[in-house]
């Protein structure tokens, strides 16, 4: 066993740190959750020009072919500095699921250009059923001619209205025996008419969009992988995606630390330090180990991942813990900084909003214990 | 990064499985569990000798001393193999050995080491007393140094072991008159020595410690480890190596509730369909993998070359706090069985779920405190302020 980061890993994790501390300040994170499109143009094609979008993407299609492990630590400084934008949803949503997925012809299609960071990918996944489970998924893709025509609904849709192509789960058969057959996942171009976005208002400031089909018009052609045979696809996207969501709770949790630390070993109250009470000393305790147990149960899994070994269980492991975790992680800081923490003006407000909003996303704790439930013979 | 153990290091670890399941009968477990999981019976005593002679007992000593000049990697795992199967407390080869390795004479080296990794003979603690528990600079009981050997004189408590071990790793005052933490040192004393007595105290988890009251028991002065008064910088340097805390015996358990849970039909479907127990066990299964990272990170640690600092006490804490989790949502899962002891009709699973449940109060409690580990990790690990 080794818990160390390579040197190249090192290396990615240092200068993201300092790219980020610089591009993404915690005032440009206010300023985007304002912005129109919630995140920056210019900030994009720097990430871009830094290979960052082509992290996991093969040489072959202009990435740098890096694997999971690289991708966490990337992610992990992005949580670190709250960054706001479509990376999550363009290259680990997206991404992962085209390289799942994708035929040669629709990688090179779509591949080279989300490396150079000029195509922006969503993944429209769930409705109103608000679940991450194949039953959800209403919206139909009926067959007529050489086409599909999409209409339905879909909600949450991560930058929706920045994205260039969705892929889009669709209901394309119904049987009763099997419940994870029949939905088909289709390339679809986001720009295309018969498609209605509205962003939603959030909680954290990220951009969540409903997406309506209405008589879309989509080609045999954009069927990603297999007709009917979408939900195992999607099915280990969201388990890489659940890890993904971890490694951003690594640096959000850190960086929570970071603030919290420093403050009650300076904020003075009956004469000393409040971070000289046992009563403030035991909840900074606790939260250590909340910051430790989240970035190895993160890192096992994203190494299992990187490694090409099972993942699931130790996917649905991470997500739970993390979840519940850096939420508890991000309460005790508001309990030890007090009433200044509560202060839009003071960043922790920012964790905190992270922490509920990634807890949700890909499953919550409940959602992945049930999981866990199952891949240990319950 | 790797989360996996090496090729080699999986193979040794099915020869110790193996060997585990050859040797421990139902007869020694009773017997180990009678003397509260030390090892000191005649059939523990047996077991341990054959054990240690592959080198297991202490992997990571070097080979003159008995060991194998394995890594703390495997080290750790071979404990938790152990700690499945049965687990043991080894005092001398896990607690005070290290210490003698670390800061004991090259003569005492000699003499001690090698029948430790034998494992031939055995320690109890010699810690705490009536009015030194967390606080350990507070100890009382005091060694006079008579020129060739010492006089002991007072008393110590909750020393688990002290009836059934052949020597005693007596932390005492050596010098009154000096400053806290300047004042104490470290000491093997033969438990056999005239003037020791020891008065039994039932835990109630059902096994035996004890109180041992010293009066005017001579100790050779070889028996000094180390330097004098160094003692209490000893104690926390051996603690930081050796509070790591196995969670085999509790992993069993949770294996052992997860399969009644399978196997045992209420109102007409199996407990394990339950939506609240699923997610009470997979909750448990989650915890347990982080204690196991987390147990596996000091051996990472010590591997690397470093002593590890508040890692420690995060797992100790972590891993205790844990087994109360298990051990209450076992008699959860087990309903009115749960309270049902071993040898009474209709106890499930042996009665283990509930003796477990009564064991597990202690271990937040010794070897420190959940208090004291939380102040470790601020204090050390944050480096917070101590006033």
């Amino acid at each position: 066993m080794n818990y160390d980061l390579n040197k190249t890993q090192t290396i990615l994790k240092d200068e993201a740190h300092r790219f980020l501390a610089k591009e993404c300040p915690s005032d440009f994170v206010r300023e985007m959750a304002e912005d129109e499109t919630g995140y920056s143009k210019e900030l994009w094609q720097k990430m871009a020009e830094l290979d960052w979008m082509g992290v996991l993407i093969p040489e072959q299609y202009d990435g740098i072919g890096g694997n999971f492990l690289d991708l966490t630590v990337l992610l992990s400084e992005m949580g670190y500095s709250c960054l706001p934008g479509p990376f999550f949803s363009c290259v680990v949503l997206g991404g992962l699921t085209i390289l799942e997925a994708g035929s040669d012809s629709q990688k090179t299609d779509v591949l080279p250009a989300l490396s150079r960071g000029e195509q922006i990918l969503s993944l429209a996944w769930v409705e109103q059923d608000g679940t991450y489970v194949p039953g959800g998924i209403k919206l139909a893709a009926i067959l007529n001619g050489e086409e599909y025509i999409l209409n339905g609904t879909k909600l949450f849709v991560p930058y929706a209205h920045v994205a260039d192509t969705f892929i889009c789960v669709a209901r394309t058969g119904q049987t009763l025996e099997d419940k994870n057959a029949g939905l088909t996942l289709f390339l679809v171009n986001a720009k295309q008419q018969g498609i209605h976005i509205e962003t939603l208002i959030t909680m954290a400031g990220d951009r969540q969009c409903e997406v309506i089909f209405e008589d879309v018009h989509v080609s045999k052609d954009n069927i990603l992988g297999q007709l009917d045979q979408g939900w195992p696809v999607l099915k280990k996207v969201l388990q890489m995606s659940a890890v993904a969501k971890c490694a951003e709770m690594i640096g959000g949790a850190q960086r929570t630390m970071d603030m919290a630390i420093p403050y009650v070993k300076g904020r003075e109250q009956f004469g000393r330090p409040v971070g000289a009470f046992q009563a403030i000393q035991h909840h900074c305790a606790n939260m250590l180990t909340y910051a430790d147990t989240i970035k190895f149960m993160t890192y096992q899994a994203a190494w299992r991942i990187s490694e090409g070994l099972p993942f699931e269980k130790e996917a649905s492991m991470c997500k739970a813990w993390g979840s519940e975790s850096y939420r508890k992680l991000v309460a005790l800081a508001h309990q030890v900084i007090g009433g200044m923490g509560f202060m839009e003006e003071y960043d922790l407000q920012l964790y905190f909003k992270q922490a509920k909003a990634a807890e949700q996303m890909l499953g919550d704790a409940d959602f992945h214990r049930e999981l866990v439930a199952k891949e240990i013979g319950l | 990064m790797d989360f996996e153990f090496s090729p080699e290091e999986q193979k040794m670890l099915q020869e110790v499985r193996a060997f585990l399941k050859s040797e421990i009968t139902p007869e020694l477990k009773a017997e180990s569990l009678a003397i509260g999981y030390c090892y000191g019976g005649q059939l523990g005593r047996e077991f341990v000798r054959k054990f240690a002679a592959n080198g297991w007992l202490v992997p990571n000593w070097p080979n003159e001393y008995g060991g194998l000049g394995a890594s703390a990697m495997l080290t750790f795992a071979i404990k938790e193999e152990l700690a499945y199967i049965m687990p043991l407390i080894f005092v001398a080869a896990h607690m005070a050995g290290p210490t003698i390795l670390h800061f004991g004479s090259e003569e005492m080296k000699k003499q001690w080491l090698l029948p430790i990794a034998r494992g031939e003979v055995e320690f109890a603690l010699g810690y705490t007393e009536p009015w030194a528990g967390s606080d350990l600079s507070a100890l009382t009981i005091e060694a006079v140094d008579q020129g060739d050997h010492f006089i002991l004189n007072g008393q110590k408590t909750f020393n688990t072991h002290s009836h059934v071990a052949d020597y005693h790793w007596l932390a005492t005052i050596t010098d009154p008159d000096a400053k806290r933490y300047q004042n104490m040192s470290m000491m093997i004393v033969d438990l056999k020595s005239p003037g020791i007595t020891i008065r039994p105290l039932i835990t109630m988890a059902g096994w035996q410690t004890n109180e041992v009251f010293y009066d005017d028991v001579v100790v050779p002065k070889e028996n000094l480890v180390g330097e004098m008064n160094q003692g209490f910088y000893y104690l926390m340097a051996a603690l930081d190596y050796e509070r790591m805390f196995p969670m085999g015996g509790y992993r069993r358990l949770f294996d052992e509730i997860v399969q009644y849970a399978k196997e045992t039909v209420v109102d007409g479907q199996p407990l394990s369909k339950d939506p609240l127990i699923r997610q009470k066990l997979a909750q448990l299964a989650i915890e347990l993998e982080a204690n196991n990272l987390i147990f596996y990170r000091l051996a990472h640690i010590i591997d690397e070359g470093k002593i590890p600092n508040y890692e420690t006490s995060m797992q100790k804490l972590f891993a205790t706090e844990l087994a109360q989790r298990i051990t209450n949502t076992g008699m959860d899962v087990l309903g009115l069985y749960g309270q049902l002891k071993k040898g009474s009709k209709w106890a499930a699973l042996s009665g283990q779920v509930e003796h477990r449940y009564r064991w597990s109060v202690v271990e937040t409690i010794y070897a420190g405190t959940s208090e004291i580990q939380r102040n470790i990790m601020a204090l050390r690990g944050l480096k917070l302020p101590s006033k």
